[in-house]
Parts: C-alpha cells; sequence; structure tokens
C-alpha cells in the first residue's frame, strides 16, 4: 500500500519563517518540530532537511528528537486523524474494541498498518487524553467522543465521514458481500 | 424575561467533549440576554455537561447531566412556566445537601479552590476571588516577606511535592536559594504523562492565574529570573489558558521586570511537552526544554544546583504551585493543621474506572481510600463489588478491597507497595483481570522506557512478555518466579524514575492478587473474563431474538443464522478473536463471555 498522494509539498520560505520565529539554537528543535507537525500532520523530510541545513541543530539531533517523542511521526497521516485514546480509564474499560471496530471498518486488516488504503483516516493511539471520567474516549480530529463502546466508535465514524464526505472501505466490502448473497 | 440571568457552562477539556459547546448554543439562543460565563471544569466529570443558572432574584441552580434532549426542561422551569425537574439539579440555594453534591460537600478543596467557579480566561475574575494578593503581600504589604521568611513558611505547611515523590517544597527550595549562580530558573513540571490522572490538566484549564501566582512565589523564593512552563501538548487547552494567563498578567505588572514596582523580575515562556512520559522525570524534563531527547541524567549534581542550561533550577508540580498562594495568604500552620503528622495538607485525586461518580477529589490526607471510593465516589456503578483501586499509574500498585481502611498518607500507601503518586486512582470490579492490568502497565513502560538503562530498557521488555505469555494461558509457575526475580533487579538497576518504579504494579498484583496469576496459568482461566486467550463467546440461543446485530458489527465475520430464528445462531469458534463486540451490541445479554 501506497501513499504517496498523501506526501506533503513543502515550502522553504514557510519552514523558513518558522525558525525566524522559534530560533537557530538547539533548543528550538522540539518547538520546530512541533510547527512542522502541526503544518503538515507529520515530519516531511525535507523540512526536516531545511531545519538541519538553517540552524544550529545538527541531523542527529534533529532525528533522535523525532524518534524520541510519541507526538511525532515520520510518515504522512490520512487526510483525517483519529485518536483512540488508551488511558488506563479507557484500557479497562474496553478501549481495544473501539481499534477492533475502527480498523474493520477502515478495511485495516494488517497489524502495522495505521492509514486507510483510500488515504481517508488514519488511526492512531494515544497514552491518555485526560478525560478519564468519560472513557473510552476518542477524537476525530478535534471532537472527542465518550463513554463509547465499539460500535459506538463505529457509527460515529460512519457519520463523519458522511459529513466530509469520505468512503470508508470496510463498510464498502460488506456493502458489496451482502449484494453477493442475495 | 431572561435579561437578568447569570449562566455557568463548564466548558473544560471534560464539558466540551460531552457536549457542552452544543449546550451553550441551545441557551443562548433560548436565553439572549442572559450573560455567559464559560467556567472550568469543577471536577464532576460524571454529571457533565453541568450549568449553573443564577435568576433575576439571586437563586442559583446547578443543573448536571445537561443535553439537547432535557434541556427544554431546565429552560421552561427557568421562564417559570414549569416544575424544577428534580432528576437533573445538583443543588440549588434552596436545597444545597443533596445526594448528589455531596460529592463536592465531603471534599476539602484548597488546591481546586478556584477551578469551576471561575471564568479561567478572566483575570479579573480570579482578582475578585482574592487572586494575586499573596505575591501583593510577599512583596509590598505592611511587612514585606524576605524570600527566606516565604520558604519558612512553606515549611510550617510541611508541604511535600505533589508530583508523585513527595519531597518536601522548603527544603528543595532552599537547595536553590543556597546555590551559587546568577541565573536561576523555576520549572512548573505540567508533563502529567501518567495515564489515568488529569489533576494538572484542571487546574491550567480551570485556574491558570493560581499556578502562575504559585510560580511567581516559588522564584521569588529561590531567586529564579527565568521560569518555564512545560505543559503536555496533549491539552490544548491548557496551553491556551495559559498563555493567556501570562499575557494578561504581563500586562497587569505581575509578570516580567520590577513586579509590582519591586526588584523582582521574573518572566516565564512554555514549552509544549512532545508526549514522553519519562520527561516527568525532572533530569529528563531538563534535556528536553533543552532541545534533546527525554533522557535522564546522573544525579548529583541535582537540579538544584545544576539544572536547565547548567543553572540552579527548581522543578515543582503544578498541585504543589497551586497550593503555595493558599498558604501564603492563610499561613503556613493553617495548611499543616490539615492531614497526618507526616502528610500534611490535602491530595487532588483523579477518580475513574468503574466508579459511579467520577471526577476531581480533594480531600484531607488521613482519610481512608474507602471513604473517597464509598462516599465520595458512591462506590461500584455496576452492581459487582469492587476488586481494587490501582494509586499512582505505572509508578504505583494496586490496593486491594480488603485494604480499603488504608490512609491516604504518604508512608502509609507506600507500605502496601503502591505509591501515593501524581493522583491518578483507578477502581475496578470484579469484571476486570489484575493480570492484564500489570501487562498493560508493563506495555506502556517498557515503550516509554528512554533506552538508557539496560535493566529498564531489557528488564521491562522481558516483563511484559513473560506477563502476556500469561495472560494468553501460555505461562508457567515458572515464569511466575522470574518476574519476581527481575523486579527487585530492575528497580536496583536503573537510574530513574521510571525503572525504579516500573515492577510496582506487578509487584502488587502478584502480591495481593497471586490467585488471578495461578487461575491463568495452572487452570487457563481468566477470573475477570478479559484476557483474550482464555475466554469463548457463545450464544445462549434460548435468550437470542434472531435479531442479527451482532452478525452486522462482528469484524472477523465469525457470525452466522438465519433472521428471526434464534436457533440457528452460532458464533464459529475458529474465527472468533474474542473482542467481545458482539456481546456489547447485543440487547438481550444472549451472548456468554467466559
Amino acid at each position: 500500500m501506497s501513499n504517496a498522494s498523501l506526501e506533503a509539498t513543502v515550502d522553504p520560505a514557510e519552514v523558513q519563517g518558522w525558525i525566524n520565529n522559534l530560533g537557530t539554537e538547539p533548543s528550538a528543535a522540539v518547538p520546530l518540530l512541533q510547527a512542522v507537525q502541526r503544518a503538515f500532520g507529520y515530519l516531511p523530510r525535507k523540512a526536516m532537511d531545511l531545519i538541519v541545513a538553517n540552524t544550529e541543530i545538527n541531523a542527529s539531533q534533529l532525528f533522535g528528537v523525532a524518534t524520541f517523542y510519541a507526538q511525532f511521526r515520520l510518515d504522512p497521516v490520512g487526510r483525517n486523524l483519529i485518536k483512540v485514546c488508551h488511558g488506563t480509564a479507557c484500557h479497562v474499560q474496553g478501549a481495544d474494541r473501539l481499534n477492533t471496530s475502527l480498523r474493520h471498518i477502515l478495511g485495516m486488516k494488517d497489524e502495522e498498518e495505521d492509514t486507510a488504503s483510500n488515504g481517508s483516516y488514519t488511526v492512531e493511539d494515544v497514552a491518555c487524553i485526560g478525560c478519564c471520567s468519560l472513557a473510552p474516549v476518542m477524537l476525530i480530529g478535534e471532537q472527542a467522543f465518550p463513554n463509547l463502546k465499539g460500535a459506538d466508535a463505529q457509527r460515529h465514524l460512519v457519520k463523519h465521514a458522511k459529513t466530509v464526505g469520505e468512503i470508508l472501505p470496510g463498510q464498502q466490502d460488506k456493502d458489496d458481500e451482502k449484494g453477493g448473497k442475495s | 424575561m431572561s435579561g437578568g440571568l447569570i449562566i455557568n457552562v463548564g466548558e473544560g477539556t471534560c464539558g466540551i467533549a460531552a457536549g457542552a459547546p452544543e449546550v451553550t448554543e441551545l441557551l443562548k439562543k433560548r436565553f439572549p440576554d442572559a450573560t455567559f460565563t464559560s467556567v472550568g471544569c469543577i471536577g464532576m466529570c460524571h454529571q457533565e455537561v453541568m450549568v449553573e443558572i443564577t435568576n433575576q432574584d439571586g437563586k442559583s441552580y446547578l443543573w448536571g447531566n445537561v443535553s439537547k434532549k432535557n434541556l427544554p426542561k431546565i429552560v421552561r422551569f427557568h421562564r417559570g412556566e414549569a416544575d424544577l425537574p428534580e432528576q437533573l439539579l445538583i443543588k440549588s440555594t434552596d436545597n444545597p445537601d443533596t445526594e448528589k453534591s455531596q460529592y463536592l460537600i465531603k471534599q476539602t478543596r484548597i488546591a481546586l479552590r478556584n477551578v469551576g467557579e471561575l471564568n479561567p480566561t478572566s483575570m479579573a475574575q480570579f482578582q475578585e476571588r482574592g487572586g494575586y494578593l499573596a505575591i501583593e503581600k510577599i512583596l509590598k504589604g505592611e511587612k514585606p516577606m524576605t524570600p527566606e521568611d516565604v520558604i519558612a513558611e512553606v515549611k510550617i505547611a510541611n508541604i511535600r511535592g505533589r508530583g508523585g515523590a513527595g519531597f518536601p517544597a522548603a527544603i528543595k527550595w532552599g537547595f536553590a536559594r543556597g546555590a551559587p549562580g546568577d541565573v536561576k530558573y523555576l520549572v512548573c513540571n505540567g508533563d502529567e504523562g501518567d495515564p489515568g490522572a488529569f489533576m494538572d490538566r484542571s487546574l491550567l484549564e480551570g485556574d491558570p492565574h493560581s499556578v502562575l501566582e504559585g510560580m511567581l512565589i516559588a522564584a521569588y523564593a529561590i531567586g529564579a529570573s527565568k521560569g518555564y512552563a512545560y505543559i503536555r501538548a496533549e491539552y490544548p487547552l491548557a496551553v491556551e489558558y495559559f498563555g493567556k494567563a501570562l499575557e494578561d498578567a504581563r500586562s497587569a505588572g505581575y509578570l516580567g521586570k520590577n513586579i509590582l514596582g519591586s526588584d523582582f523580575s521574573f518572566d516565564i515562556k512554555i514549552k509544549e511537552g512532545a508526549g514522553a512520559f519519562v520527561c516527568g522525570e525532572e533530569t529528563a524534563l531538563l534535556s528536553s526544554i533543552e532541545g534533546e531527547r527525554g533522557m535522564p541524567r546522573i544525579r548529583p549534581p541535582f537540579p538544584a544546583i545544576k539544572g536547565v542550561f547548567g543553572h540552579p533550577t527548581i522543578i515543582n508540580n503544578v498541585e504543589t504551585l497551586s497550593n503555595i498562594p493558599w498558604i501564603i495568604n492563610n499561613g503556613g500552620s493553617a495548611y499543616a493543621e490539615i492531614g497526618t503528622d507526616q502528610s500534611n495538607g490535602t491530595k487532588v485525586f483523579a477518580l475513574a474506572g468503574t466508579i459511579k461518580r467520577g471526577g476531581l477529589v480533594e480531600v484531607p490526607m488521613g482519610m481512608t481510600i474507602r471513604h473517597v471510593l464509598e462516599d465520595i465516589g458512591g462506590g461500584s456503578p455496576t452492581g459487582r463489588p469492587l476488586k481494587a483501586v490501582q494509586l499512582g499509574g505505572p509508578s504505583g500498585g494496586c490496593i486491594p478491597e480488603s485494604m480499603f481502611d488504608t490512609l491516604i498518607d504518604y508512608d502509609e500507601i507506600d507500605a502496601t507497595g503502591a505509591i501515593m503518586g501524581s493522583g491518578g486512582m483507578v477502581v475496578m470490579d470484579s469484571k476486570s483481570c489484575m493480570v492484564d492490568l500489570a501487562r498493560y502497565f508493563l506495555e506502556f513502560t517498557q515503550l516509554e522506557s528512554c533506552g538508557k538503562c539496560t535493566f529498564c530498557r531489557i528488564g521491562t521488555t522481558r516483563m511484559k512478555e513473560l506477563l502476556t505469555k500469561i495472560c494468553e494461558g501460555e505461562g508457567t509457575m515458572e515464569d511466575i518466579e522470574t518476574l519476581e526475580e527481575l523486579a527487585p533487579n530492575i528497580k536496583q538497576a536503573s537510574l530513574c524514575g521510571l525503572g525504579q518504579t516500573a515492577p510496582n504494579p506487578v509487584q502488587t498484583t502478584l502480591k495481593y492478587f497471586r490467585d488471578e496469576y495461578i487461575a491463568h496459568v495452572k487452570d487457563h482461566r481468566c477470573p475477570g473474563g478479559v484476557c483474550k486467550g482464555l475466554i469463548t463467546h457463545t450464544i445462549i440461543q434460548k435468550d437470542c431474538t434472531g435479531c442479527s446485530i451482532c452478525e452486522r458489527y462482528c469484524p472477523v465475520d465469525a457470525i452466522e443464522g438465519t433472521l428471526k430464528k434464534p436457533d440457528t445462531w452460532v458464533i464459529d469458534q475458529q474465527i472468533c478473536i474474542n473482542c467481545g463486540m458482539c456481546v456489547e451490541v447485543c440487547n438481550p445479554d444472549a451472548i456468554l463471555a467466559a
């Protein structure tokens, strides 16, 4: 599966703008990467090269930082990002089932896969978003959905997909199959 | 008619998640002339969305579990068109002592004194509630206080660091005060990485100015001129509100050069964390501020002597800092009067899991765990008995029901093998598996181990593998012994708190729930019905209605049958992955997981 279509186009002027704002010293490494990730949803290689070329931060420090912190990712994300909380409260109340049901409807069968084949959604596990009394919780984009069961997660995703005009690969499979049966 | 109404809506992260913006929007339509305030989370997460409406006659009503659906009842009541909808009321001016309000009444709120009571983005409201009086008292009161006076007052209060380690704050401050150096730093540790904890989030979101004032006082006491607020990036609202507080305080002269006309200068920058549990550890946090991988350093030198960029640095937790202004205003002895001999004051807990009334709870030290769980939390919501409570997240341990009478006190809790920790309190009933929980935490610490110390890096990996093996029903009694052997070695040979505490969840569950481990190993049975490798799902055909909903949600198509013919429905055990989706969706409870 290739998500080449999701690769971001990096504008060097934009990266330079962040460098001008956040500084060129080594301590700017984390804020700079955060600015890049905020803009692209991940850390495109080209943006990282530009940072190394135009600051005092060297490649080993930058790559070291990028791979150390959970927030950063090196692969492109889908057009929409789903975060499933796996804090303690969410775990003991069945957060795993949210992943199972979301991955099912997104047609993600390979365990390593975190983005649907059509680039519509990426499912990410996060440590704890701090809404423990509303467990289990997931976020689609910025919106949080509280007190979920596996089926609820699926329902919210179907609704969301409809509003933003995305196709859910897993849902399509199931519909095709049903069509074939009758 | 609605002109004089004052409406406060709880819009912390959890309020927003529960649907507060929707409710606010509707209320604004119904009462266009009312005065709206968005307040922080009062901590009754189980009652979100919460709305407080004050009538023209000055009587106020706090409503809970408000939704788009039941809002009309409240609207009609405030318009005088209907009776009071009792089931939605938490408390009112006429009726403050309800069953629901016990949750708030039984707490002692010092750190949380303003949370949920004010608009966190309004400095004026903060000042109306006594905000910034403590720093004014210190800098230009009748008898201005020297840094030594401040440290002495905090020493009388005997407040111990609320981040988990429990080191007395005044002693730590004294070290930095005495350390040589022109430039000193104060860091507020808001990198609340414990899964299951959200005290710091609520404080930063709900009362950012109190944390800021605490930072001012601490900086003055140690002689710091620069400060960092290290806040988790996962808390966007906290970052936003704290940033707003910084701006407002700066323009009012509470932050920056020559604060309130004195020769004390101090300014604060926000550093957003990037998602690394280990950064809650002091020296790792310093590395992270400096732009490096968050790896701990060898101590000594302690940060108080050599911290950020080599300068003396004090790192205090959010909750510790928000107590400080109260201590200055009310005196150290007033604070020390609360609690036990060795643990003074109050502690905030984030109560979650299988509990009727979850949320933020601030109680005096010395209260029993049972009191918090049963009297404030309302006990089990499921009807099944509570089995254990997990304190201190991945660094902490499980305390069984038989020990719920343990006092909330640093030393008493340490004696059980758990730790006070930063305040995460996750409650479990009989349908949870303690082996699975230990596996969950070790998976977490293994992932979060920075990799510097071999015993932490490899040791947690081996522990996780052994626990996974046991959860899958493949474990042996020898594996349990290996776990017991690994635990003390990892603790002894790790540099920082992460490795030194990582085995706690395993050790406490082995100590108190050994029978569950044995059931997994010898009987290939998971008593909690959680471990997927040890349970099977079957359809109880006499209860089945043949509605086919389970078939629709089964992610692996393991369920088959004919519509409306209950006796035809079966789960193919060869295909079933025991995910439990079918159990969740089955209306007549016709699927058995055992």
